[in-house]
């Protein structure tokens, strides 16, 4: 089957989208204005259980500098022609490189990828957004600075201003990324530029250290929004601890789940562990080196009888708690002592850190490295679990209570049971609150399966938000539905501000179910 | 000492690492090949027999393939814009290479090698070979596939699926792939 229709944005016409492109080829150049169906094949590639018909992007655009976004906003008012910004386009599972709906222009800003600043002495950078986690890294370790990052799990590649939009997280103590955001630059949908917090002050050196600046507050309206395009941000680097001491403690049966919460809280709310603690499901600390079909070929839910062999034949529990202690090693060994004690009360867990935790197996070396900010993409094995390249990361937020995430796990595996899917999840633990984050994996080349997935998602956001459970962060595909779980109210308050920020809906129409 | 990723690709210690070299002496001694590369080198990802078989396809047309071991996406960055990859890979693979080419290359053409069919997309208009086994495999004849779209001029999506011959032995879904940096 021939494809050769040529995609316009919504409600623009052929001869305007003909003018807009080549007011951007001046702005831009013609190397950086994408048109050729093989070069926009990449943004077309979603994992949700979405038709790939309602994601196709009319043209990509990549601009290098913040004066050529201001042109290009410029542009887009001017034509009406909307576009989907992306900064290095690797929000894999939560709607990839594509655009929110078929028609828009791809704004991919990968190319803007300069390390503007990064100060040792009070351990701040400024990126801009195309600069990967793996760039930094790199720049840190050739300059010999004592500096972590805190990366997302499939890191390298990602970048840490898109994550932080997105406000994910990593897993050392800084893993609540947008928690350590510190001023952004903004181009605003009529082409100005503000900075935030300490910004606008002429030759201020506060701007990477003092978030709140003068005023009303406003670095969060640009997070998982469509009010401006950000093209620098400031984050806090953490110093490298002088020791740091990795450990993972197992539990083997799936009602644990509620102790382990209850006795991580308290912890975690006095750092006596500091970092963003993982808990992690049988399914998935084996899913990111395992194949579904070594252990089960059916098309159903995988069955308990499964489950149990892969967790004798991995050294893996049903549950298995990854966190980090950080500090002095007499530090260490004082709070050491507080979690071995706590955790060793019932006598259910198995506690494991240096030799015998590499020796088990499971995911700890990759853990291990994530905790100290390295990179690595081990989770991208998740993908080959159940194969077919269906992705779709379902998080609903909790407090960090044992009895919440019982009802949640329960009520996660019995959703998913209902549509034949597998529980591949894990819990990430903040100072109070849990990301519950399930990857709903499924094949995407089955028509019947993809239209499953599609349905049993939708229903995981209802049946959540019945219980008083909402998303942290959602996939374009269902953007809508999860704005609706937070009511009207809050809707009407978003749209205002963008009909104020942006009268002609250009910048990221949909966007967490923003629209004018 | 601690090399990071950049460091190892300017000292070029990442970029073939793996190479088997029995699937280097397959090449050596192949026979049936054209004698004079018409169209230069293409790189070539994989590890297994289908990787060796989809080389010889892309050699009796012309290309040399230059073997790279298993598909690291990152390692793409590196090479220089204009190179030709293909190969084979896994879902992961795919996910990483499709999501690294955005703004950077071009994808030509996607294959999903299930057992009851292959898949193919082109983006070098229509697929002319049914990947028939009659002149040796059927990865031998997807490489020659991929060998005539890496030198296609057409720019229309072309997508096929072809029905593979019942009794085919086959273990697991494979993806291919035909991308220009």
């Amino acid at each position: 089957m021939s494809t050769t229709q040529r995609i316009l944005p919504k409600g623009v016409s052929e001869a305007d989208f003909d003018a807009a492109l080549v007011r951007f080829r001046e702005i831009l150049g013609a190397d950086s204005v994408l048109t050729e169906g093989d070069q926009l094949a990449p943004y077309t590639k979603i994992m949700m259980a979405g038709d790939d018909k309602d994601y196709i992007p009319s043209a990509a655009l990549l601009p290098t500098t913040t004066e050529q976004v201001q042109g290009i906003v410029r542009t887009c008012n001017e034509y009406k022609v909307p576009i989907w910004t992306i900064s290095t386009g690797k929000n894999l599972g939560y709607g990839s490189a594509a655009p929110g709906e078929t028609g828009q222009v791809i704004l991919d800003m990968h190319r803007m990828n300069q390390i503007l600043d990064v100060d040792p002495e009070v351990c701040t950078a400024l990126l801009e957004p195309g600069v990967t986690y793996q760039q930094l890294y790199d720049y840190i370790k050739e300059n010999d600075l004592k500096l972590w990052l805190d990366p997302p799990a499939p890191s390298a590649i990602a970048g840490p201003v898109g994550n932080t939009l997105d406000r994910g997280v990593g897993y050392t103590p800084y893993g609540e990324h947008f928690m350590f955001q510190c001023g952004m630059e903004v181009v605003l949908a009529n082409g100005e530029v503000v900075r935030t917090g300490m910004g606008g002050i002429e030759n201020s050196s506060s701007w990477q250290v003092f978030k709140w600046g003068y005023g009303p507050y406003i670095d969060g309206l640009f997070t998982q929004s469509n009010y401006g395009i950000v093209t620098k941000m400031g984050l806090w680097l953490m110093p490298e601890p002088p020791a740091y001491r990795p450990f993972v403690i197992q539990y083997d049966n799936p009602e644990d789940i509620e102790e382990i919460v209850d006795v991580l809280r308290p912890l975690r709310i006095a750092q006596i562990i500091p970092n963003a603690v993982v808990i992690v499901h049988t399914l998935w600390d084996a899913g990111t080196h395992v194949q579904r079909k070594t252990y089960y070929e059916g098309s159903d839910s995988i069955p308990r009888e499964a489950i149990e062999r892969i967790k004798q034949d991995e050294g893996v529990g049903e549950w298995n708690v990854y966190a980090a202690l950080y500090g002095t090693p007499e530090q260490i060994d004082v709070n050491w002592k507080i979690v071995e004690q706590a955790f060793g009360k019932s006598g259910k867990a198995k506690i494991m850190y240096g030799e015998e935790a590499e020796k088990r197996g499971g995911g700890f070396e990759y853990r291990a490295a994530l905790m100290r900010g390295d990179m690595n993409l081990q989770e991208f094995g998740l993908y080959n679990w159940r194969g077919g390249g269906g992705s779709m990361w379902f998080a609903p937020v909790s407090q960090a209570k044992g009895s919440e995430t019982k009802d949640q796990t329960e009520l996660a595996q019995k959703i998913l049971g209902k549509y034949g899917f597998d529980y591949v999840a894990e819990y990430i633990v903040g100072w109070r609150d849990m990301h519950h984050v399930i990857d709903l994996l499924y094949n995407r080349e089955d028509p019947e399966e993809t239209q499953r997935a599609h349905d049993c998602f939708a229903e995981l956001i209802d049946e959540f938000a019945k219980r008083g459970y909402g998303l942290y962060r959602t996939n374009t595909e269902f953007m809508e539905q999860v704005a609706g779980t937070f009511g009207e109210p809050l809707r009407e308050v978003h749209k205002t501000l963008k009909n104020a920020l942006d009268p002609n809906g250009i910048l990221s129409p949909g966007k967490s179910g923003i629209r004018q | 000492m601690k090399l990071t990723r950049r460091q190892l690709m300017k000292n070029g210690l990442l970029l073939g690492a793996s190479v088997p070299l029995s699937l280097g002496a397959a090449w050596a001694s192949d026979g049936g090949l054209a004698d004079d590369p018409a169209h230069g080198s293409i790189s070539l990802f994989g590890v297994d027999r289908s990787t060796t078989e989809l080389g010889q396809g892309l050699r009796q047309q012309g290309w040399t393939p230059r073997y790279e071991g298993r598909l690291d996406p990152l390692a793409l960055n590196v090479q220089p814009a204009g190179t030709l990859a293909t190969g084979f890979t896994d879902e992961a693979g795919l996910v990483l290479l499709t999501s690294l080419l955005a703004g950077r290359g071009r994808v030509l053409a996607l294959g999903r090698h299930d057992a009851g069919q292959h898949r193919l997309l082109s983006h070098r208009g229509p697929i002319a070979a049914p990947l028939a086994v009659d002149a040796g495999s059927w990865q031998a004849a997807l490489g020659r596939e991929y060998a005539r779209l890496a030198t296609a001029s057409g720019s229309v999506r072309h997508s096929q699926d072809i029905k593979r011959p019942y009794g085919e032995s086959v273990s697991a879904t494979e993806l291919s792939f035909l991308v220009r940096l």
